[in-house]
């Protein structure tokens, strides 16, 4: 849920990347600090890793100020994947707004994708949100990995689902990230701005919302 | 903190003590002193920013510069304190709802040990039920499997004696006929004359035996209709009638039973099984009546009927042994007897309870001990 404090006119919003263990929800964070270039970005916070693996979370906070004066923060945090981080990943969770699930494309991780799923939908009915209505985009990544699950048997396996179409990514490439990023941003939107009329009440459309905060800082780099 | 994610004000990340010696060492490092501080001291402060928020501002030092790189410094250094920060609120948070759930789970447990047990003191409770309804039903069988068999001895033998007694009783009448004939047509001798006498009242004794005989079979044959499971209309007086005979067979006809017998209309009703209720009734009474005998003398049974509202009502009862207070509670009870099961005494109040209310009826019992046992019983008219 999201947290405003009127006094200051702050908005803070809370997007959690989950998925499996190694599936590159770290890389993904990474990669958003390093391409990312909102308004405002503050410190990648890698919080405490054993073999790259995430122990506790990383989170990075990005935002932008409305014509309003709106602060508008969003934090975004990985939870570790590992099966035994079970309390960390609820509390993590909990209180978020929005979720990136990101999954492992490799053959041998798809009984793991969906353990981690249905972890994903017990926990969140825990911490009693509602998958329903919870802003989420899902993320296949590693494509870039031989002999991946190919894309339409993905697509439609997942084509009955809310979540259709999924985003295809190499986070380690920094390829579909920004995108899985951006879908995220338009459907938090459309939840953000019926509770809290970021159009109306602080300048804040649709396009902007979503072109502010996934600015590419390498759009020329990347061009050339 | 509320949530290990709410950005941390400068009190959460340092101590007095540690903000005292922080600033203490930049004052060190620039040539004016310095002061890191909570709230905006004055226009030349700068802020320290950490995650987005300023969570202090730094004021004093020789310069603009000093100013810029010691503020920079310092949130270089609340990176670290945050992120340890972070971690164990993190964790604090985590291992709570973890011991939250715990407790839920722990509760969610009571709460189904209790359900089992409930469940389980209710299965006993069948259990117990069932056992009871097998051990009743075990009795009834053995009840009626003694039942059945008597009646069929009863009825094999009634089978068989009734033509012999038949043509017994007929044959002696018609021989006490020829007697008289043959005496009419011999010479007159007193000797003779007490012959004919004596030979007249040997066969008017043995009449009367032969009719007994034929009593006690007609009384047999009552009972021999065990297999018999449709209701008729019944004739309770006759049924008694057959009941008391039967008993006074077994004791030699030496009880003595006082009858008050009223008129009765038939009802419907299952006459074997009735008589049989009768006959353990009285059968009961008497072995009240001779287990006190040695006490109080003989004793006396009385049968009584009467017709009350649209209802009959049969009281048997005896000034025998009685039965004790602390016995009474359960001398209903399916196993329960006084005397061993199938010594064919005693035995079977309940199945004349059954066989009462089977018949919509209500069976009571009164008794005190050395006074005697009432038992009234009373069956709708229908
Ligand atoms: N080939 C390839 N490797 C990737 C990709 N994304 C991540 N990886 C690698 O997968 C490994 C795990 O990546 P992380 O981002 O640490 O995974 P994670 O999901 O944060 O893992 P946990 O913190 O344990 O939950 C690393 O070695 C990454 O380099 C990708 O797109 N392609
Ligand atoms: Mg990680």
């Amino acid at each position: 849920m999201p947290d405003f404090s009127p006094d200051d006119n702050k908005l803070a919003l809370k997007v959690v990347f989950y998925g499996p263990a190694l599936s590159g929800k770290t890389t993904n964070l990474m990669q958003l600090h390093t391409l990312l270039n909102p308004e405002r970005k503050g410190e990648l916070m890698v919080l405490e890793t054993r073999d790259d693996r995430t122990l506790f979370f990383d989170m990075l906070p990005i935002g932008l100020r409305g014509s309003s004066g709106l602060d508008l923060r969003l934090k975004l945090y990985t939870v570790p994947g590992q099966v035994q981080h079970d309390s960390t990943r609820k509390a993590v969770l909990s209180r978020a707004d929005g979720v990136v699930f990101v999954a492992d494309s490799q053959p041998s991780q798809q009984d793991n994708n969906a353990i981690a799923f249905g972890n994903l939908e017990e926990n969140l009915e825990k911490v009693g949100l509602d998958i329903d209505t919870l802003p989420m985009v899902v993320q296949f990544n590693k494509r870039d990995i031989p002999g991946v699950v190919p894309e339409p048997e993905l697509q439609e396996r997942w084509g009955e689902t809310p979540w259709s179409p999924l985003v295809m990514a190499s986070a380690l490439n920094g390829d579909g990230v920004i995108d899985t990023f951006q879908v995220l941003l338009n459907r938090l939107y459309s939840v953000v701005d019926d509770e809290f009329r970021l159009a109306t009440d602080h300048g804040i459309s649709r396009e902007q919302f979503v072109e502010r905060l996934s600015r590419n800082s390498n759009t020329e780099a990347a061009g050339a | 903190m509320r949530n290990f994610e709410d950005d941390p004000t400068l009190n959460d990340l340092l101590s007095n003590e540690q903000l005292a010696r922080l600033n203490q060492c930049l004052s060190a490092l620039c040539s004016e002193p310095v002061v890191l501080a909570r709230t905006r001291p004055g226009p030349d402060a700068v802020p320290v920013e950490f995650n987005l928020e300023t969570v202090g501002w730094l004021s004093g030092g020789g310069n603009d510069d000093e100013r810029e790189t010691a503020a920079g410094l310092v949130a270089f250094l609340m990176m670290f304190v945050a992120k340890y920060r972070l971690a164990a609120n993190l964790h604090h948070d985590a291992t709570e709802a973890g011991y939250a759930e715990l407790q839920r789970q722990n509760e969610a447990l009571k709460a189904s040990e209790a359900r089992y047990r409930e469940l389980s003191d209710q299965l006993q409770q069948k259990v117990d039920e069932q056992v009871t309804v097998i051990k009743q039903t075990q009795q009834e069988l053995y009840e009626s499997a003694r039942l059945r068999s008597v009646g069929q001895l009863a009825a094999g033998v009634a089978h068989e004696i009734n033509n012999p007694i038949g043509f017994i009783s007929s044959n002696l009448r018609v021989a006490r006929d020829y007697v008289k004939e043959l005496g009419a047509t011999l010479p007159e001798t007193p000797t003779k004359k007490d012959l004919l006498a004596d030979f007249n009242d040997l066969l008017t004794e043995s009449i009367d035996g032969a009719s007994r005989i034929a009593g006690i079979v007609s009384d047999l044959k009552t009972f021999s209709s065990i297999d018999q499971a449709d209701f008729t209309r019944c004739n309770i007086t006759s049924l008694i009638t057959s009941a008391m005979h039967l008993v006074q067979t077994e004791y030699n006809h030496e009880l003595q039973i006082v009858e008050r017998l009223a008129e009765l209309p038939d009802i419907s009703g299952h006459p074997s099984r009735l008589a049989q209720t009768f006959f353990n009734l009285l059968a009961n009474a008497a072995q009240a009546v001779q287990d006190a005998q040695s006490d109080k003398g003989p004793g006396r049974i009385l049968v009584k009927t009467q017709v009350e509202s649209a209802s009959i009502q049969i009281i048997i009862q005896d000034n025998g042994c009685g039965i004790p207070e602390h016995n009474q509670p359960k001398i209903f009870d399916a196993f329960f007897t006084s005397r061993p099961v199938g010594s064919g005494t005693g035995l079977g109040l309940t199945v004349a309870r059954d066989t009462v209310r089977g018949h919509g009826g209500q069976l009571q019992l009164d008794s005190r001990e050395g006074m005697g046992t009432r038992v009234r019983l009373t069956l709708p008219i229908n």
